[in-house]
């Protein structure tokens, strides 16, 4: 239950207008800025911290939590939003900032230990795993390969997407304001599967050549087109969709467009949540269409349409971030994990006999 | 346009009105009849829009295009031609209306789908605009026309009284406080919504919109009003000077056109006179569904049902007898919901209407009846069950989420109420780590309903 109304359409910055624009060019800018140029480093030294990376995780830090303090102006009566937020907030100040951070005053080689394959795309590249202590390396692998999935499967993509994720966390945090700027169209959906699965495609053949690779001689041909693979998705993939687009378009096309459209990860998360217990019941013959949920969903579900045909939520795409349930102003909505459907599966017209 | 042949030519279904129940109507016929000419004629907006969804709108929630509840290209997909403009008479023994443009239309079949407005506030002159007020003070929120005037009138800092204590008016209320109007919310019985609500329930509601800082007073029955000086001065026990005043009392079935068009509306309900199948009592080839058509409830009334989804369940029964099925529409048991600020509201069953009590007894004194009731201190969350020899036959639920298909499954199924208390937390619909309901020591069961 959402905590008074939210004024959306009456911030200039959320109305898709000159200043969303202005906005959005200056994020992409920062974005190009980070990736392609020097600048922040002399930035980063004046703060005394390591690298220009550093300055953009306390940027990142920072920009989370002060979103997530007016999120949860907004939405923190609900406690499924509250807790989430923080968990979200945790993650990324500990293991996406403080403590890689520590790790590399101390002189060791630091890790995120948020991020899995294939988000985190050579975190499992033989390259890298055999630098790695075996603690480090046995958590990515099981992370990535069993922890992951199988916390999806029983609890859904969200337990990752919305409560431990930093490209989430920043989405659901500084990216709230404009949540509802997804485009909700069928065409969009389409665009979306093509997309999220062709990344996911790519991400796989990539690991591929690389794993020849390590067995190529020097010199083959494989190994040249597994470093040309590897330099394209770092850029085109990991730069440019993921942090120039993926973050500058929030306030334009909504916060999830990376989520959405690119991330690998979401689309093998997906995959298992399809066929995994999670989803949104919808409350039978209740719903009256006022477009609350479709409007405030990121990730352009038109969960209305769900809800008007009192069918039940199961979209590989789902998030979970718990939104539509939590704006639906007739409690339609609610996020479950019960391996039975519980006693609303039917629809029938009763009669009370006094 | 030359006359096809009657027995070969594809039936024209006109339909009045595009809101929930005439865009239902007219999707259950196109889903069955390719081949019929299917006409959908409505003055409010070229799409259908959630009419529930004005004080979104208001506030700036949702945009109007967020509100459409079926694509944008829902008549290309479905071949309805579209007639933006308002049906000014019916003339059912010729089959043919007139539009404001002064067009004819003829059909085959006719469905009246064109909902409700606002019932008029019943003071003269309170319509007028006079050289001394020459603004318009007097506002409603139920059309889109309605809401535009609302809109460009209300400005932070005036003050407005939103005059009736049901559903409607709430929400108004809401959405003018939050704009920054000092808004005072009038009802004019003694507590707010007796329909659904009883004092203690009611209470808990009045408490929680003066929380929000909304002067909300019962018992206050506005008499008239009089101009001073550009404002408006109601009249009541007490005077109270205002900028606007917003008539929430109710909503009345849109039906004044078809006087004389051999159509019959009740005299009282304005509601239009419908068979089972909800074809004209009067009029062959009429139909009428949603807000305007006067239907029997279970009680065995006979008024309009005013409500969204049976709005919807009517558009449907509604094209299906036009498409020539035996169509009964009967209303099942009652359920709703609604939202007063952030308390939502759930209900299902046999909730009887409550008057003034003096003692325990309500409507439904003796002869079996109780009631169960408790309300979690401190917070703004209630249950009340009505029972009948210890057997569960309504629910009442605030401020917290409940599945009333569980509820109405448990009344059809003659639950006693000692197991439907143990049971609860099976029709719990709240967000995860939402607290699970719990039977409290100060939950009382007294007599009457
Ligand atoms: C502010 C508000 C909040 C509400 N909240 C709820 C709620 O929470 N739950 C709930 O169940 N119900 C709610 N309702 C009631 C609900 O909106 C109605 O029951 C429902 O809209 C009725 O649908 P309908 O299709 O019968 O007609 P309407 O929605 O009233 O639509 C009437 C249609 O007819 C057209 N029309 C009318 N006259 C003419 C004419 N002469 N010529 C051409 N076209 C015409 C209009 O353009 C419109 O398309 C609310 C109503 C309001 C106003
Ligand atoms: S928010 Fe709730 S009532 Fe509104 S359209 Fe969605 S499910 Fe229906």
């Amino acid at each position: 239950m959402q905590s008074g109304l939210l004024s959306t359409y009456q911030n200039p910055t959320q109305n898709r207008n000159i200043l969303a624009w202005v906005l959005s060019a200056v994020l992409m800018g920062f974005y190009v800025d980070l990736y392609f140029y020097d600048h922040l480093d002399a930035v980063a030294k004046l703060l005394h911290l390591p690298s220009k990376w550093t300055f953009y995780g306390l940027l990142y830090t920072l920009g989370m939590c002060v979103g997530g303090y007016f999120m949860l102006k907004k939405h923190g009566n609900s406690r499924y939003h509250m807790l989430r937020t923080v968990s979200l907030i945790a993650v990324q100040s500990i293991l996406g900032f403080l403590l890689p951070l520590a790790l590399d005053f101390a002189g060791r080689p630091s890790y995120y230990f948020s991020y899995f394959f294939p988000l985190k795309y050579d975190i499992l590249f033989p390259s890298s795993l055999k630098d790695m202590p075996v603690v480090v390396a046995l958590w990515f692998i099981f992370g990535s390969l069993f922890g992951l999935p199988l916390l999806v499967y029983f609890k859904g993509k969200r337990t990752y997407c919305s409560w431990i994720c930093g490209c989430g966390g920043l989405a659901e945090t500084f990216g709230d304001p404009w949540r509802h700027l997804s485009n909700k169209s069928d065409k969009a959906w389409r665009i979306e599967q093509v997309s999220i699965y062709a990344v996911l495609a790519l991400v796989f053949t990539m690991f591929g050549l690389i794993i020849g690779d390590a067995y190529a001689a020097d010199g083959s041909a494989l190994r040249e087109v597994a470093h040309h693979t590897k330099s394209f998705y770092s850029f085109a993939i990991g730069s440019v969709f993921s942090g120039v687009l993926g973050t500058g378009l929030y306030p334009l096309m909504g916060t999830r467009v990376w989520c959405r459209f690119g991330c690998p990860m979401a689309a093998l998360l997906g995959l298992v949540q399809k066929f995994g217990r999670f989803r949104i019941s919808v409350k039978k013959d209740m719903c009256i269409s006022c477009g609350n949920c479709s409007t405030y969903c990121e990730m352009g579900i038109d969960v209305r349409a769900y809800a008007m045909a009192n069918e039940d939520i199961k979209r590989a795409s789902c998030v979970g971030c718990g939104m539509c349930a939590h704006v639906c102003p007739r409690g339609v909505l609610k996020l479950e994990t019960s391996r039975d459907p519980g006693p609303h599966g039917n629809i029938q017209v009763w009669t009370v006999d006094l | 346009m030359p006359a096809l042949d009657p027995g070969t030519r594809a039936p024209h279904y006109v339909i009045v009105g595009n809101s929930i129940a005439g865009i239902e109507a007219a999707i259950t016929i196109r889903n069955r009849d390719s081949a019929a000419k299917i006409t959908v004629i409505s003055y409010e907006h070229a799409h259908p829009f959630a009419r529930v969804s004005l004080m979104y709108l208001f506030c700036g929630q949702l945009s109007l295009k967020d509100t459409q509840f079926y694509p944008e290209d829902l008549y290309d997909r479905m071949r309805f031609n579209r007639i933006s403009d308002r049906v000014t008479t019916v003339d059912a023994a010729a089959g043919t209306l007139t539009l404001q443009s002064g067009t004819v239309v003829s059909w085959d079949k006719l469905l009246l789908a064109v909902g409700s407005s606002a019932r008029r506030m019943p003071w003269p002159g309170a319509y007028e605009e006079s050289a001394e007020a020459p603004s318009k003070f007097m506002h409603h929120f139920v059309t889109l026309p309605d809401f535009r005037a609302l809109d460009a009138a209300a400005k932070p800092g005036m003050s407005v009284a939103v005059i009736g204590g049901g559903l409607i008016g709430v929400e108004a209320a809401e959405v003018l406080h939050l704009r920054g109007l000092k808004t005072h919310f009038l009802v004019r019985e003694p507590w707010y919504f007796p329909v659904a609500l009883d004092q203690a329930e009611a209470e808990v509601v009045a408490e929680h919109v003066r929380h929000h800082g909304l002067d909300c007073r019962t018992d206050t029955p506005i008499d008239g009003f009089e101009r001073r000086g550009g404002r408006v001065v109601l009249k009541g026990r007490e005077e109270l000077v205002v900028d606007l005043v917003v008539g929430a009392i109710g909503v009345v079935p849109a039906t004044s056109f078809l006087a004389g068009s051999g159509i019959d509306v009740n005299p009282q309900s304005g509601g239009i006179e419908t068979k089972a199948n909800l074809e004209s009592t009067t009029a062959p080839g009429v139909f009428a569904a949603g807000d305007c058509a006067q239907v029997t409830w279970p009680d065995g009334a006979r008024r309009p049902e005013q409500i969204w989804y049976t709005s919807r369940d009517q558009g449907r029964a509604a094209g299906a007898a036009m498409l020539g099925d035996d169509v009964n529409y009967r209303r099942g048991t009652w359920y709703n919901s609604a939202k007063f600020f952030d308390v939502e509201y759930t209900t299902a069953g046999y909730i009887p209407f409550a008057r003034p009590k003096h003692g325990a007894g309500g409507t439904a004194d003796g002869d079996g009846w109780q009631t169960w009731y408790q309300q979690v201190p401190g917070a703004a969350v209630t249950q009340r069950i009505v029972c009948r020899h210890g057997v569960v036959k309504g629910f009442n639920g605030l401020g917290s989420r409940w599945n009333h298909q569980v509820w109405m499954r448990w009344i059809h199924e003659r639950r006693p109420l000692e197991w439907v208390l143990a049971h609860m937390n099976e029709a719990r619909f709240d967000e995860e780590f939402t607290k699970p309901f719990a039977v409290l020591p100060s939950a009382t069961l007294t007599p009457g309903a």
